[in-house]
């Protein structure tokens, strides 16, 4: 009754998750959230970079007669569903490797999974601390806040010599909680007093209590850790609010994305943030990834996007050299071994927590376009 | 034969706990909707069962077991502080008091970092849950609801949905049947999320919110809460929907917004009014309906 | 003191969009006996397509009526497919909540596949670029429209309800369905319309929320959801004088819970708030001045 109940499970699963395989093919996951809520927002460009670098690395024949098979499934920006997703891929799809998730909530629930299974999991946007910590097969591409901010205040502290300064976090958003942490650390190993600390939430639109109070203290830059469409909307009511322009605005790395100053409008001048990749990065590798996405999405790729685009290459990068993707230790190891590939992020390493050595940049929008200020 | 079934286990594991685990949950809320209460709080409570639990499990190295007890004996013992006074409501009242409960604790466990880890959550919970252990609790869970069905506080109970100013005066002390059950909820949904918490090896506040609270009332109201198995027929229903409709991609959340619009249209008893084709027994239940909505608008 | 007088602009400004979208939401209680928890949808659909009409080059005042008659399309349609059918059918009134937010989740399945998931702004208008400066509290243009499209569209509404016979009509269904029916009112039609005023407000809320803050997207009726269920209770369920004043009252409240206490407890305020109320007075703060509903 059991077996017959499961056959008829499998069978009717089979159903909707059969992907027909040839004997040279390579299947990998590609687990974001394309629906529910705002995590969608950072899932479908995900989603579509990994689909274009896999349809990329397939055409160019770059790995001989061996051909990726991207299977995205769409965990809904639920734990519990990315844990789903994660088991049958793995014990049904036999997948070599996972593109994802889109929330470090679901990496945190469905990585350990993926670790056990010896099979490597590249995260994209999973920046909280610990991720990579979960086992030897987690890695991710996306620069991590400590990485990146520590440069951009450096260069606010060289330009500006600012004494005090004000925080703007979300304080329900795991990843925004965590930039907060960071930036904190690094404003007081500065010396620079923190004259005022607000929160925000989820789903907030107004933040001009919040910054009414923050003016108030007359702070000489403000550090925001907020997506970038919320980041937006702190900057553009801060203006009108009266902030001045020589109260610098300092955003945290989900900032990076053209969304600014489309939202922001001239507000957005002057904003600084450090992020391992932006839009106008001036490599071939990343003027091809931007101008293939444009072309084939028809909108701008972000931050996020470019990570998830270099996560395939990385791994493509890893296969060839680990020769197939029948030993799973090989083929971690290969992707350990990972040494100044060249990407849409410039030239990546893993060190030797798994973490991605990249370039840190310090970004200044200028004209409504982020400009290259400080790094390479 | 055993080989099958584990490599559905290896690939569906989850599944089937999520199944066991709502299935408890939607016990938990048929409860209180038993006792005509329109609960938003169990987020709120799944949230003390959770954090208490993987508090004590943790820092104290206190056995599972125990902990998850004390998980839902808070929770329970919460209900009934909160119970007192907002079981005064009624109806609509009733609820978004239950719905600010929630929103309240979602907001406390945001800011007590030391204890929740405010949005970061938790990380590297062990998992203890095992699927047996939600199985055993999902058939405790239909028993008990069986056995209260059959009760003289059951029956009760029934007397007080259709009336509680008649059973009132009929000797049936409403507060004390109504608060007990919402108790008895609180306690079941305590547990849930303390066993919840020690599965995915995470928890964060996000996951006890209003989502949760809707989900979990969907459950027995989808399968019908006047039918013994309808909270698990709804809590297996909603909880694979979504793994059905995967193929569907972009599609999904519309078809899954579709589908329980039409359930609720063509079986507006929930699910379970399907297998029960019984003439008397829908005349029946109509009354009882239409007795309901004059109760409400005398309320209103 | 600066800073004081600022913080009230700001609670004026949105605390008066907050007071057309719970005006809707009451008014569904009021008539009905409905929370219709799709409210929210109506206010994102009509942001949306209000966006759609301003990229078409629409002045600011047109697109507020598009967005208004978006969003009570999708009332009416709502009625008739949806709440009435299961009224006719016997469905509890559980039933309706869970079919409401059913119908939430399609319709920001909807925008998703028609708007896109991005949060998208209005064009600039030459509105926001006007910043009045009193003493050291900053106007906006675009705030003062904001205030004065609310308090007109609550006017209207006011009027349309007890000056003209569709509002008797629907004020005598408030009152009892039988009553209505005995009288020779059309119930049938009278709910319609009620169901129409009630999404043409959440709607035009939505446009509000829109041009405002620059934040169009599927999912922004959440939140408004919330805060529209926050400002019912705060002025009583059904009570629509109480949802003006509710909806001034909780923009306040947030901002002044911000100024004075913490950002970080804002919503604890707000919903501890709310749980005291419900236990003391649970007919609302307003429940005193305007005993009739409706």
């Amino acid at each position: 009754m059991r077996s017959t109940l499961a056959t008829i499970l499998l069978a009717a699963s089979g159903l909707f998750m059969g992907t027909i395989v040839q004997a040279k093919d390579v299947k990998v996951g590609i687990v974001q959230s394309t629906s529910g809520g705002s995590a969608a927002l950072y899932g479908i460009m995900q989603k579509n970079a990994a689909e274009l670098a896999i349809a990329e690395i397939n055409a160019s024949g770059a790995l001989g007669d061996i051909k990726l098979v991207g299977i995205h499934q769409d965990d809904a920006g639920d734990r519990g569903q990315t844990v789903n997703i994660f088991q049958r891929l793995i014990s049904q799809e036999k997948v070599k490797a996972i593109f994802g998730p889109t929330l470090t909530n679901s990496a945190f629930a469905a990585d350990p999974l993926a670790q056990r299974a010896k099979v490597p999991v590249i995260a994209s946007s999973n920046t909280a601390p610990g991720v990579t910590a979960m086992g030897d097969f987690i890695f991710r591409t996306c620069a991590t806040e400590p990485m990146v901010f520590p440069g951009v205040l450096d260069y606010v502290i060289k330009k500006r010599a600012p004494k005090t300064s004000a925080q703007i976090y979300g304080i329900d958003d795991m990843l925004m909680k965590t930039a907060y942490d960071v930036h904190k650390k690094a404003l007081e190993k500065a010396g620079i007093k923190i004259v005022a600390t607000e929160t925000f939430q989820k789903g907030d639109v107004d933040y001009s209590a919040q910054l009414t109070k923050i003016k108030a203290a007359n702070p000489d830059i403000v550090v925001i850790g907020g997506l970038a469409e919320e980041t937006a909307n702190i900057v553009r009511q801060a203006r009108q609010l009266g902030i001045p322009a020589s109260t610098i605005m300092l955003g945290a790395n989900a900032a990076i994305s053209t969304k600014l100053h489309d939202l922001a409008g001239p507000a957005a001048e002057g904003f600084l943030v450090g992020s391992g990749w932006f839009i106008g990065y001036d490599s071939p590798k990343n003027k091809a990834f931007v101008e293939a996405y444009r072309a084939k999405y028809n909108t701008n790729p972000d931050t996020f996007a470019a990570q998830a685009y270099a996560a395939v290459y990385v791994f493509a990068d890893a296969l060839k050299r680990a020769g197939g993707a029948d030993d799973p230790v090989k083929l971690r190891d290969a992707i350990a071994a990972t040494k100044d590939l060249d990407t849409s992020l410039g030239k990546i390493s893993f060190d030797a927590s798994r973490e991605p050595v990249l370039s840190a940049k310090v970004l200044e929008l200028k004209d409504g376009k982020f400009v290259l200020v400080s790094g390479d | 034969m055993i080989g099958l079934f584990e490599e559905f286990l290896s690939s569906y594991g989850n599944v089937v706990d999520l199944c066991l685990l709502n299935i408890l949950l939607a016990y938990g809320v048929w409860l209180a909707l038993s006792g005509n209460m329109f609960t938003l709080g169990t987020g709120g409570f799944m949230a003390l069962g959770a954090y208490s639990s993987v508090f004590f499990t943790t820092q104290t190295g206190m056995p599972f077991s125990f902990a998850v007890l004390i998980g839902g004996l808070l929770a329970g013992g919460a209900a009934l502080i909160i119970g007192l006074p907002v079981l005064r409501l009624r109806g609509d009242y009733f609820m978004l008091a239950t719905f600010a409960f929630t929103e309240v604790v979602r907001v406390i466990a945001l800011n007590w970092e030391s204890v929740t880890g405010g949005a970061i959550g938790i990380v590297g919970i062990p998992r203890y849950t095992e699927t047996w252990q939600l199985a055993l609790l999902a058939i405790a869970a239909v028993y008990f609801a069986y056995a209260l069905r059959h009760s003289h506080f059951g029956r009760s109970i029934a007397a007080i949905r259709q009336d509680d100013v008649m059973s009132q005066t009929m000797g049936i002390n409403v507060l004390a049947h109504r608060l007990t059950l919402f108790g008895a909820s609180a306690f079941v949904c305590g547990i849930a999320g303390a066993m919840a918490a020690h599965l995915n090896f995470f928890i964060g506040p996000t996951d006890f919110g209003l989502l949760r609270s809707v989900d979990a009332l969907s459950y027995p109201i989808l399968g019908g809460f006047n039918a013994l198995l309808g909270p698990l027929v709804g809590a297996i229903f909603t909880t694979l929907l979504p793994e059905f409709l995967r193929f569907s991609n972009q599609w999904r959340e519309i078809l899954m917004g579709l589908l329980v619009i039409l359930v609720v249209l063509y079986l507006p008893g929930g699910a379970m009014s399907l297998l029960q084709s019984d003439r008397l027994a829908r005349i029946f239940r109509r009354r009882l309906i239409e007795r309901h909505s004059i109760e409400q608008r005398a309320e209103s | 003191m600066e800073v004081f007088a600022q913080q009230i602009v700001n609670g004026l400004s949105i605390g008066s969009i907050y007071a057309v979208f719970a005006i809707g939401c009451t008014l569904i209680f009021g008539v009905l006996n409905i929370i219709n928890l799709a409210q929210g949808a109506f206010l994102m659909i009509g942001a949306c397509v209000g966006l759609e009409a301003a990229r078409f080059g629409l002045p600011l005042p047109v697109t507020l009526l598009v967005a208004a008659f978006g969003g009570g399309l999708l009332g009416v349609l709502s009625e008739q497919f949806m709440f009435r059918p299961l009224r006719k059918a016997g469905g509890h009134r559980w039933m309706g909540l869970v079919a409401s937010l059913a119908l939430a989740r399609l319709l920001v399945g909807v925008a998703q596949e028609i708007f896109g998931t991005e949060v998208q702004a209005y064009p600039r208008s030459s509105m926001s670029a006007i910043i009045w400066q009193i003493g050291g509290v900053r106007i906006q243009a675009l705030q003062l429209f904001i205030i004065a499209a609310a308090v007109v569209l609550m006017l209207l509404f006011a009027f349309i309800l007890q000056r003209t016979s569709l509002g008797r009509a629907i004020r005598t269904v408030a009152f009892s369905e039988d009553v209505a029916r005995i009288v020779g009112v059309r119930v049938e039609s009278a709910t319609l319309v009620t169901f129409f005023i009630a999404g043409a407000l959440a709607g035009a809320a939505g446009l509000l929320l829109g041009v405002l803050f620059n934040v169009v997207s599927p999912f922004m009726g959440d939140s408004a959801l919330v805060k529209g269920l926050t400002v019912m209770i705060l002025g009583g369920l059904g009570n629509i004088p109480g949802a003006v004043a509710g909806g001034f009252l909780l923009g306040l409240l947030e901002v002044f819970s911000v100024a004075y206490v913490s950002s970080a407890f804002r919503d604890a305020i707000g919903f501890g708030l709310i749980f005291l109320i419900l236990l003391v007075k649970p007919t609302g703060l307003f429940s005193g001045f305007e005993e009739r509903r409706a």
